[in-house]
């Protein structure tokens, strides 16, 4: 943006200094005197019954403080509120920080112990004697939902833990009018995105008070600050959370169980607590995205135009019911991705098994409603002989209809989806390309080329939820609230108080962009305070480093906070010297009237006068000079809250990005080799290009990971084999392509500045990207790609072992 | 049954008793209190613990604090010289060669020992030689460019 001096500039990184000297500061950084280290109890079997816990033998070696077992969680807690993932659920399910009577899956919580080193509560652990019953383990989705099969709640007398639909436009009449009806099986497999740094939990209570303080990696203030407050029924509780070593949804929900059994170490034994979570226990307990399955069918015109989609899904939610439905119900934020298409019905079961909860990841149900379009727009071409970009082309929205209502009542701020696809297939030569694979087969190889397309919704809104469950007594919270603090300081820098934590998304450099640009100043005059602290930073339930809200809540506040100061500093400058606000300009921290030498003053000046010197501040005028704003979005309105119809503004801002994948398949060994990786974005304004592009290198490079093979794997019991980042195939530097990112953004007319998400970016489309591109590389054999993850072996079977089967598992 | 070691880390010379157990990451943390050594697995696949060794890179979660008795160690800590960024990490802060930070420390100690034996790597060898350092955040795109920064800008500081 030509006008702008910092907004859309490159900027100095503010956290980079401390990063590179290893001065960050993240929760295991800290200590405290006589802090105690605590181990977590976990279960070994996949399902069993718990018939009894002693800790005697344990508590018998004097560094040993303390030990919680069930008992005591059932004794001294009250089971969380039940969550609006689990509304659903015709009967309320208690569920405990750690497991009561049952535990079912590998490494689920059930006890604790506090000793004076980690080597002692590591040796009490092993002495802690579990008699466990071991139950059938349920671990296949299909079996799970049989009469037959073990039951997880023995309260719900079966696995299939909630099931509902929801219906958008005349979905009979489309598939009546359809030429054609293209059917479709997919899968996407469990991942996650394995934040380096694993939980960390410290936690202090002062009993005389009754007050507690914890210091945790989390990425939502609330889910902590309220699961604290439910559990330990306290209301004193502060939570800090410091530099968090990644999040991507992993710190969001799980964790809270383990701030209650630390906090209740520190409550047994009057001692602070630490514990820290080791790599083995975050793979298998930490918290997983869902395995899904959809039965999908698209009433389909013979020029290509998708009359209606339909989708049943399946979704594998591991065992616990309190995020039983978010894969589905986030599949409202991008339910039309791109698409004109009048009609859709999803219908949704999610079912408990023996395997690791499901937890928000990058996107969550977004990378599968993704997968659904973008698959079945390839299944419309082939069935249909036409292209894939001919057949995304006529279902697109144009840029001319924006701001678009969706069918579900989203709206769309701004895009030009068919720009995006043009400028991409431009960029990559996509005519070339197809030309090379031409020469590419004769000569017996497989190159493949994938071009998808998908939204990025940002912003949030619970109360979507209430288009799901209808039946929803509560609603849950809509729409966000995030607030910021600005104050000039009397030496006339300024410091700034977010109200949220960050997890590596910049947002000490970028909001200190923003508020340089609207107060003109520089943004090394700015500092931003790290880390959140609840009993400081002016937060709301938008504090959330999840869900897309930086940009548009902590931006929003920021803007709107540094408006605010902008106000306060003119009408002091003003009154000081004797000048109208209207005359004055501010630049590099110096108000004054243009071209007069005589009336000008620095932020410095005005910064001793607010602070110091009561007579030359205007009568009535606040001393000081500090703003805080609480920003909500101003155009969230109609359908924030959805009616009879169930019309719901799922998100609220709208990026978008066409992507290209080129691979090349080794037959002899199923290997895919991503030649290059393609992204034509719109972010909206991008207030810093190295931020945002690193937002869509890392997010493309974890969607390309987790096509290509990561992921978790179960045995038949229930064990997890994926425990460890090699087993889990984590890709390094060596296998992780160069992601090229080209900008071509439309402005949001909603926002601040334009801007628009970032975030969980290219997570969203590039498990899509992959198939399509490996489907186009095996073209030869004639095979489908329908499930993910293509690891080695599964591409190899697909290219030397199927004579296109179908092999519909369900 | 502790051990008394004398350990070299960053130039100055620690005593310490330490636990045979102790791991090498954990002496550093714990008991030096040199936390810029993050520990992401403890068993040698992330390398967030990487530091110098008698000048070359190891994980130091695969060494036993009374391994580094009377050798030399360089931290995260080490690198800056008052407040002066060396090469490698003043390319990291310009490249936006990381976000959450926590694998960073970890990286430039590889990059830094990369480019000691190997001034002018090619993308390639970067890639290769960070492949032990693993990042979930950035998908390394301006972690490798910040590595090839460095050396150029090490070549033109030597001439």
């Amino acid at each position: 943006m030509a006008d702008k001096k910092y907004i859309g500039a490159r900027s100095r990184s503010k956290e980079g200094p401390r990063h590179v000297t290893g001065r960050g500061l993240y929760t295991d950084d800290f200590t405290l005197p006589g802090i105690l280290q605590a181990m977590i109890l976990r279960s070994p079997h996949a399902h069993a019954k718990i018939n009894s816990v002693d800790p005697s033998e344990a508590l018998k070696n004097p560094d040993v403080m303390a030990v919680v077992t069930p008992e005591d969680v059932k004794r001294q807690t009250k089971p969380f509120k039940p969550g609006r993932y689990a509304a659903g659920l015709k009967r309320p399910i208690d569920e405990y920080a750690g497991a009561i009577e049952k535990v079912r899956y590998v490494g689920e919580p059930l006890g604790a112990v506090a000793a004076r080193s980690r080597g002692a509560a590591e040796d009490a652990l092993e002495l802690i004697q579990v008699d466990y019953e071991p139950l059938r383990p349920v671990v296949d989705v299909r079996e799970a939902i049989k009469p037959s099969s073990a039951t997880l709640f023995d309260e719900l007398g079966t696995n299939l833990a909630w099931q509902g639909s929801l219906q958008y436009g005349d979905i009979a009449a489309a598939f009546k009018s359809a030429d054609r009806v293209v059917k479709e099986n997919l899968k996407i497999h469990r991942y996650s995105s394995t934040p380096l740094e694993p939980f960390v939990v410290i936690a202090s209570y002062d009993a005389a008070s009754k007050r507690l303080t914890v210091w945790v990696t989390a990425q939502v203030p609330e889910v902590i600050y309220d699961g604290v407050r439910e559990a330990l029924g306290l209301e004193d509780v502060r939570v800090i959370i410091p530099d968090v070593g990644g999040g991507f949804g992993q710190k969001i929900h799980l964790i809270r169980k383990y701030v209650v059994l630390v906090s209740l170490l520190a409550m047994k034994t009057g001692r602070p607590v630490k514990w820290i979570e080791d790599r083995s226990e975050h793979m298998m307990a930490g918290g997983h995205a869902c395995a899904q399955e959809f039965e999908a069918e698209a009433a389909v015109k013979n020029d290509g135009t998708v009359l209606g989609l339909r989708f049943n899904e399946y979704d594998d939610v591991g065992g616990s019911i309190s995020t039983l439905t978010i894969h589905f119900t986030n599949k409202l934020n991008n339910l039309s991705n791109t698409y004109r298409t009048p009609a859709i019905h999803m219908i949704g079961n999610a079912v408990v098994t023996n395997k690791c909860p499901v937890i928000p990841n990058r996107g969550i149900g977004k990378p599968g409603m993704c997968y659904i379009w973008e698959r079945m727009m390839d299944r419309v071409a082939q069935e249909l002989n036409l292209t894939p970009i001919e057949v995304r082309r006529k279902n697109l929205i144009q840029p001319n209809e924006m701001p678009y209502r969706t069918i579900s009542g989203n709206v769309y701020d701004s895009g030009d989806y068919p720009g995006l696809l043009s400028t991409l297939l431009e960029k990559i030569d996509y005519d070339k390309l197809r030309e090379e694979q031409k020469k590419a087969r004769e000569q017996g190889r497989l190159m493949g080329i994938g071009i998808v397309i998908g939204v990025e919704p940002g912003g949030r809104n619970a109360a979507r939820d209430m288009a799901i469950f209808p039946e929803m007594k509560e609603p849950p919270g809509s729409g966000g609230v995030n607030g910021a603090t600005i104050k000039l300081e009397k030496n006339g820098t300024l410091s700034l108080h977010l109200g949220s934590p960050n997890c590596g998304q910049a947002h000490e450099t970028t909001t200190a962009q923003v508020a340089a640009e609207v107060l003109g100043t520089t943004p090394d005059q700015i500092s931003t305070s790290i880390p959140f602290d609840s009993d400081l930073s002016p937060w709301g339930v938008a504090a959330a480093n999840s869900g897309n809200n930086f940009h548009l809540y902590d931006i929003g506040a920021i803007h709107g906070a540094a408006t605010k100061l902008r106000e306060k500093v003119l009408r002091l400058a003003a009154h000081v010297l004797s000048t109208d606000p209207k005359e004055l300009t501010i630049e590099n921290g110096v108000v004054q009237v243009p071209g007069s030498a005589m009336k000008k003053i620095t932020f410095a000046e005005l910064g001793r006068i607010a602070y110091n010197n009561q007579h030359l501040i205007p009568e009535g005028m606040e001393a000081g000079l500090q703003a805080t704003h609480y920003y909500t979005f101003p155009h969230a309105k109609p359908n924030i809250v959805p009616g009879a119809d169930r019309l719901v503004r799922a998100q609220f801002t709208f990026s978008a990005g066409a992507h290209a994948a080129i691979v090349e398949v080794d037959k002899t060994t199923g290997m895919v080799e991503v030649k290059r990786y393609m992204i034509v974005g719109d972010n909206g304004t991008v207030i810093n290009p190295d931020v945002v592009n690193g937002q869509v290198y890392g997010s493309a490079a974890h969607g390309i990971a987790v096509a290509l093979g990561e992921g978790f794997i179960y045995s038949s019991e229930g064990q997890p084999l994926t425990i460890t980042y090699l087993d889990y195939g984590k890709c390094s530097a060596a296998e992780t392509p160069r992601v090229e990112v080209v900008h071509r953004p439309s402005p949001s007319p909603f926002t601040s500045v334009g801007q628009k998400a970032a975030g969980e970016g290219a997570a969203i489309p590039s498990p899509a990207a992959i198939a399509s591109a490996v489907e186009d590389a095996l073209q030869p054999f004639g095979v489908k790609v329908r499930e993910l993850p293509l690891s080695p072996e599964a591409v190899w079977r697909l290219a030397n072992d199927n004579p296109e089967t179908e092999r519909r598992s369900f | 049954m502790k051990q008394t070691i004398r350990v070299t880390v960053n130039g100055r010379v620690y005593q310490e008793d330490v636990e045979p157990r102790i791991l090498l990451a954990h002496f550093l943390r714990e008991n030096i209190g040199l936390t810029g050594t993050h520990i992401g697995c403890v068993v040698g696949e992330c390398g967030a613990c990487s530091v110098l060794l008698d000048s070359k890179v190891v994980k130091s979660c695969l060494h036993f604090a009374v391994q580094a008795d009377g050798r030399e160690i360089t931290t995260i800590e080490g690198l800056a010289k008052d407040g002066e960024l060396n090469p490698v990490q003043e390319a990291f802060v310009k490249n936006y060669a990381f976000q959450c930070g926590y694998c960073t420390p970890g990286m430039v100690m590889t990059s830094y020992a990369l480019l000691q034996t190997n001034p002018n790597p090619t993308e390639a060898e970067i890639r290769k030689a960070l492949a032990g350092n693993l990042c979930m955040c950035t998908g390394y795109v301006q972690i490798v460019d910040a590595v090839k920064e460095a050396a150029k800008q090490q070549s033109t500081a030597k001439v």
